[in-house]
């Protein structure tokens, strides 16, 4: 016994998908072509820049937070602390400074390049694919649908974990880098208020150190479902973050 | 009621002219006390009301026992830290944790600064202006002023310059009108019996005493960081002793030993060369006001502290007297256990509490606390407006301690007359030689006088001691040992999934007990039972009454307006109501 | 006012030359950080003013900020009480009790209104209608709001005053309240600590005496001058933070170096106060100089913030208590383990899949 995997028409498909930017001819190529170019190359270059901060601040914040065993000798001479210190504040400028960059090109960029700072919320049809994408990964239909860019549950996940959680990390941190800094500093004046609403810069050190448990997670789940996406899906998926082309494996089937 | 019978024997009426005084001021807290005076206005019926509850023990549940130090220290910032180290060591009794000669002496210097703090504060700035007219010192012969202390000591500063410079600064503050502390002051009340020239060297030692406290307590500061409120340690404290080692700078070192020494001798100085000639000068002139004996002649209560030997609290260890003494029974000094169900309990009857049961006793390992405020029917005024209590029903914050029954004092006195029934020099010697000095009977002790020669004499004690616990600290260092912590239980994983324990200590104003429960690494039940709880006690449900009240009783008051008397008696506890109630 | 004598006059009085006066005056404008062209400003100031009634309320506290205030060094404190300011209540040290203590209340706010200064230790309970604290028969929050609103400013003294404090840690059973929940339409400066530092004390007071003014507060309402910097920003200890050396248990060969606190639970890294700066009791130590981590004790809400050792907050999701590790590396190793199983079930689907299906034909690929 076969499934018979959910085919619309290009015609239906219209009806449901009412995005802007996704012109016909998109659709009509990725129907006839078997690539089509999604990521442009400052997203790309983005994504892996961000990939790397992203790996500094989780591996330095954990180790700020539970400090390595003593280090031997004089204090004068060794400055362990100071430089994992340094290199998260400076990997978080980076991930701050690359998500500024990041929202400049998500307005001159391609539709794909939006896609990761909002999701349809008020779409129904949005929700539907979300439940139809997890009961893919649910094991509940056999065939995936075709995206060409994100499909609709790692849009979620993009938005919700990724992109809301890099700007609550930005935030917190730049709170309490403005501790440091001290009251009259730019990063007290813009993210002051932070420190305020946590309360207390305790609480503030608290919800910093769960974000990194948020990301943690995130990227876990990120970099599975892309591996898993690449073998078991319908189209090709991280080499899409390298060469900026979605190749669909099952055209012309 | 109108005349009765107390069941320790006290005879009250509450028929006469009531009067109230509220606040209680120079006292830690909210006190408020009501008498009644018969026609010749004598005090015949004594009510004290603690006016004040902040729920410590309820707050303390569910908490991880090594913070409950930091919790109980703010129960008191006067006599601070005496509840953390009773708090350590209730812990460390339920743990079974021993800790190094080090803490434990480091800890007995730090409770007798604070003794010697706390006294020396309460003689001059709580309670001397009971005995001393600041307004009479402007009258004062400068020269004779002199004269009087330097027969009195050999205290440097008693030059008639300094007296005359003093007196004419205290002239140019008064004339300025603005009174500021000593505003409506009861200045000029026939009570008071000093010459102009005592006055005048009171005053000066007033302002020098205010100014010498601030040196004492930087003996916390060395060992605990800070005071008010020095830190603590389950397992030891948390300074660490390093000699001569890398980074001896940071720690416990000769620079810091050096200090403490220093202090400890200005402290006895001072003491023996201000403190104590003061006192026997000012008891001179009023050792015919033998008022407000109250409990003290039948039942006092000590638990000892002081432990010459890390984890021996035995009393043979303990150097503070260890017993208790009833029915005015010198010769027979009893054992008191506090782990015992029957020794120490806790009554709510007249206080703003709920029990299961009033007419019984708690001990403090079930104790309860549970706010309940309800006033009785005889109340005057309303809720928010109180004119007069109502004794007959719940009328105080302050909960009653009960020692086998019995309503008991406690403090500096108690223990006083808890070593003098022993024979212990230390104790006894002293004694005698201040009655001796003011021609007085043995009798006299059980008054207010005695009550505030007892701490002075106490405060001289402990002054001394600091210095043989200052020696044993060098030679144990000397010795090679400088552990001043226990980690070994430190971790909760180590613990018992249920335990229990009890720390007593002597806190500057008596008994003091902290009783703890611990179920799976978090307090399941904590209870304090404070020296003010039993001096300040209202009365039992069988209607004993407690230390403060019954030493009101027989006082005659000259100016029912303006009654120094009462507060003179009251000071002579040094009142501390955020402790009595917590 | 018969006569008003200024602190000037006391002082010279005392046999005090201009000359050590002057010097004086430059040592408080040092300790309070404003360097030394304010220090003839200070003098001015204490020559010809006189002094302002200072209304010392007591609530629900321990009274250790009065016992904190009385340890001030410079100032000394009897010079602060009989020479700068005039504390005509203060139910600890004064001298009238009952009646009279009670009559000095409206004797102040009719010769004073507008000009005394209303200094509030410890806070009102509000609960069983403010009967958890009763002064004179009455609730003390009712005294509290009658008294500030004839004055010209607040002080609240410590972290009772200013945040609430142990009082109010959970379950906060009276229902205790910081002053600035009870008092409205006045400045209020809160002076933080538990207690706060005796210097910062008198400091702030001389500042608005000196400068008639009151100090330029954070967003919180704390001095700026004493509270703009963490324990940790101007901690002694610093350098083996920075270089990653720590004590790991108490009494170790670390602690005994004097090493950093951290790992046992420092709170200087989220704690605004003079601490490491200002020391206390005359300069002589502050906790971490004597091997205890700070306790964050000017911070508000401190003592419900999970223990002391332990440098973040403990949450409580379901009732059992943990920290953020414990709760993140949870989740991280069960969805670990969710991707382990999936992947496995992945492999299981796709080896099966490739037997037996086709591809589907000719699919519509989504935005
Ligand atoms: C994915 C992003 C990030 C992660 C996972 C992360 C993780 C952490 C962690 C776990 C801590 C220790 C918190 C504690 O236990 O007290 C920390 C501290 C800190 N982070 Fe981040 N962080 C991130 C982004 C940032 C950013 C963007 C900044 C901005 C500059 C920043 C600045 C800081 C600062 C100032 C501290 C406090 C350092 C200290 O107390 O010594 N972080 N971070
Ligand atoms: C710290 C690690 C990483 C972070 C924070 C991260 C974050 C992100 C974000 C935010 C996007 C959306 C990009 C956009 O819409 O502009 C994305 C997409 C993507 N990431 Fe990552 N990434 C990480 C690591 C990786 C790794 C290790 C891989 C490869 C194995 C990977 C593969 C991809 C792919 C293939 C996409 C495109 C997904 C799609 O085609 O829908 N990422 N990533
Ligand atoms: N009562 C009492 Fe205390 C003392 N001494 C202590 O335990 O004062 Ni505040
Ligand atoms: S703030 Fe702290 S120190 Fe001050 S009264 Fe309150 S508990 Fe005591
Ligand atoms: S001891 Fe505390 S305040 Fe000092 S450097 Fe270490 S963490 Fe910071
Ligand atoms: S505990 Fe308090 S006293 Fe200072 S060092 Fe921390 S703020
Ligand atoms: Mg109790």
């Amino acid at each position: 016994m076969t499934m018979t995997p959910p085919i619309a028409t290009p015609a239906e498909s219209f009806e449901l998908e009412p995005i802007a930017d996704l012109s016909d001819a998109d659709t009509l190529r990725a129907n006839r072509q078997t690539a089509i170019y999604v990521y442009e190359a400052p997203v790309r270059l983005w994504h892996w820049i961000n990939a790397a901060a992203i790996m500094v601040l989780v591996v330095t914040g954990f180790l700020i937070a539970r400090p390595l065993p003593s280090m031997p000798g004089e204090a004068a001479f060794t400055f362990l602390m100071g430089d994992i210190r340094f290199a998260h504040f400076t990997a978080g400028y980076i991930l701050a400074v690359g998500l500024i960059g990041r929202l400049y090109w998500a307005c001159v960029g391609n539709h794909h390049a939006r896609q990761m700072l909002y999701i349809p919320f008020w779409r129904r049809q949005y929700w539907r694919d979300v439940g139809n994408q997890a009961a893919w990964y649910l094991f509940m239909v056999k065939y995936p649908r075709k995206y060409v860019g994100h499909n609709p549950l790692s849009q979620l996940a993009m938005f919700g974990m990724f992109f809301l959680g890099a700007l609550f990390m930005i935030c917190t941190g730049f709170a309490l880098y403005s501790q440091g800094e001290g009251a009259a500093s730019w990063q007290a004046k813009l993210f002051g208020w932070v420190l305020d609403l946590a309360g207390n810069s305790q609480n503030l050190h608290t919800a910093h150190h769960f974000g990194l448990w948020l990301m943690v997670v995130f990227v876990m789940l990120h970099v599975y479902a892309a591996i898993r996406e690449d073998i078991m899906s319908r189209q090709s998926i991280v080499s899409t973050m390298i060469s900026g082309w979605r190749m669909f494996k099952d055209h012309g089937q | 009621m109108t005349a009765v019978t107390t069941a320790n024997g006290f005879a009250l009426d509450n028929s006469g002219k009531r009067i109230v005084v509220d606040p209680v001021t120079r006292i830690e807290g909210h006190l408020r006390v009501e008498v009644n005076l018969d026609d010749h206005n004598v005090i015949r019926n004594a009510v004290s009301t603690g006016t004040m509850w902040r729920g410590l023990e309820v707050i303390l549940k569910g908490r991880d026992p090594r913070d409950a130090w930091a919790f109980t220290e703010r129960i008191c910032g006067v006599c601070t830290g005496t509840h953390a180290l009773t708090s350590v060591r209730a812990v460390e009794d339920a743990l079974s944790i021993k800790i190094p000669e080090n803490a434990n002496t480091i800890r007995n210097i730090m409770q007798l600064t604070l003794h010697v703090h706390d006294h020396l504060v309460h003689f001059y700035h709580l309670h001397a202006l009971d005995w001393v007219d600041v307004v009479s010192a402007l009258n004062a012969d400068p020269k004779a002023t002199s004269e009087l202390a330097q027969s009195l000591s050999p205290w440097p500063k008693s030059s008639p310059g300094y007296f005359r410079d003093l007196q004419g600064r205290l002239k140019k503050f008064v004339d300025s009108g603005q009174l500021g502390p000593f505003r409506n002051g009861y200045w000029g009340h026939p009570a008071y019996k000093l010459p102009a020239e005592a006055n005048l060297m009171a005053v000066a030692h007033y302002l020098e005493a205010l100014d010498f406290q601030k040196e004492i307590v930087k003996i916390h500061t060395v060992f605990g960081g800070k005071n008010p409120h020095p830190n603590w340690l389950v397992g030891g404290v948390p300074c660490a002793i390093n000699l001569d080692g890398i980074g001896a700078v940071g720690a416990i070192n000769m620079e810091r030993l050096n200090l403490v020494t220093s202090i400890i001798n200005q402290s006895i100085d001072f003491v023996e060369q201000v403190y104590i000639p003061d006192l026997l000068a000012i008891a001179g002139f009023y050792k015919d006001w033998l008022y407000g004996g109250g409990l003290s002649s039948t039942s006092v209560l000590a638990y000892g502290d002081i432990p010459d030997h890390a984890n021996d609290y035995s009393p043979a260890s303990l150097l503070l007297p260890h017993g208790a003494i009833i029915d005015g029974k010198l010769s027979e000094i009893h054992e008191v256990d506090l782990r015992d169900p029957t020794h120490v309990q806790e009554f709510v009857g007249h206080s703003w509490y709920r029990y299961p049961d009033e007419t019984k006793g708690l001990h403090p390992w079930d104790g309860v606390t549970e706010a309940n405020f309800a006033l009785g029917p005889q109340t005057k005024g309303s809720k928010t407006r109180i004119e007069a209590l109502d004794e007959s029903g719940k009328y105080s914050w302050i909960k009653a301690p009960r020692w086998k029954g019995h309503a008991m004092e406690v403090g500096p006195l108690a223990r006083y007359i808890v070593g003098y029934a022993q024979n212990k020099p230390e104790f006894k010697e002293p004694v005698e030689k201040v009655l001796k000095t003011l021609d007085l009977p043995v009798a006299a002790l059980f008054s207010t006088l005695g009550r505030t020669a007892a701490r002075g004499l106490e405060c001289q004690w402990a002054a001394n001691k600091m210095k043989y616990f200052m020696d044993k600290l060098i030679a144990t260092i000397k010795a090679g040992d400088s552990a001043t912590a226990n980690t070994t239980r430190w971790d909760p994983k180590t613990w018992p999934k249920e335990a229990k324990g009890v720390g007593f200590s002597e806190a500057p104003r008596g008994a003091l007990g902290h009783w703890i429960r611990i179920a799976d690494g978090r307090i399941a039940n904590y209870q304090a039972v404070v020296p003010t709880t039993w001096n300040g006690s209202p009365r039992d449900a069988e209607g004993r009454i407690g230390a403060f009240e019954a030493s009101l009783l027989e006082t005659p008051v000259a100016d029912p307006e303006r009654p120094v008397e009462i507060i003179r008696t009251l000071h002579s506890f040094d009142p501390c109501l955020a402790c009595a109630a917590h | 006012m018969a006569m008003t004598e200024t602190f000037y006059d006391v002082i010279r009085r005392q046999g005090i030359s201009r000359r050590s006066f002057t010097k004086f005056c430059s040592l408080t404008a040092a300790s309070l950080g404003l360097g030394p062209a304010f220090g003839p400003r200070i003098a001015e100031a204490m020559e010809t003013k006189p002094r302002i009634p200072v209304l010392w309320l007591h609530g629900l506290e321990c009274t250790c900020c009065s016992e904190s205030f009385i340890r001030s060094a410079h100032p000394l404190v009897k010079d602060v009480v009989l020479s700068m300011i005039s504390l005509d209540y203060d139910d600890t040290l004064m001298a009238a009790a009952g009646t009279q203590a009670e009559a000095i209340f409206d004797e102040i706010r009719q010769t004073y209104r507008g000009r005394y200064i209303v200094a509030v230790e410890g806070n009102p309970p509000l609960d069983e209608d403010g009967m958890f604290c009763i002064i004179g028969g009455r609730p003390f929050v009712e005294r509290l709001r009658e008294v500030a609103a004839d004055s010209m400013a607040v002080i609240s003294w410590g972290s009772c005053a200013s945040w609430g404090c142990v009082q109010a840690a959970k379950p906060n059973p009276t229902h205790a309240v910081p002053v600035h929940e009870v008092v409205s339409g006045k400045p209020i400066i809160k002076v933080p600590g538990c207690p706060p530092i005796a210097e910062v004390m008198t400091g702030v007071i001389t500042y608005l005496l000196t400068f008639d003014r009151l100090p330029e507060l954070d967003r919180q309402g704390r001095p700026k001058m004493f509270y703009s910097q963490r324990i940790h920003d101007k901690c002694y200890r610093r350098p083996h933070f920075d270089a990653g050396q720590f004590v790991e248990a108490w009494d170790d060969e670390q602690a005994r170096k004097g090493y950093c606190l951290y790992k046992m639970g420092c709170k200087g890294p989220t704690t605004y106060n003079a601490c490491s700066t200002v020391r206390w009791n005359d300069g002589v130590s502050f906790p971490i100089q004597s091997g205890h981590g700070c306790i964050g004790c000017s911070e508000e809400g401190f003592w419900d913030q999970g223990s002391f050792y332990d440098r973040l907050t403990t949450i409580s999701p379901f009732g059992v208590e943990a920290n953020a590790d414990q709760i993140g590396g949870t989740a991280a190793g069960v969805i670990g383990a969710g991707i382990a199983v999936h992947a496995a079930l992945s492999a299981v689907k796709r080896a099966r899949d490739k037997a037996v299906t086709p591809p589907p034909a000719d699919p519509k690929p989504h935005p």
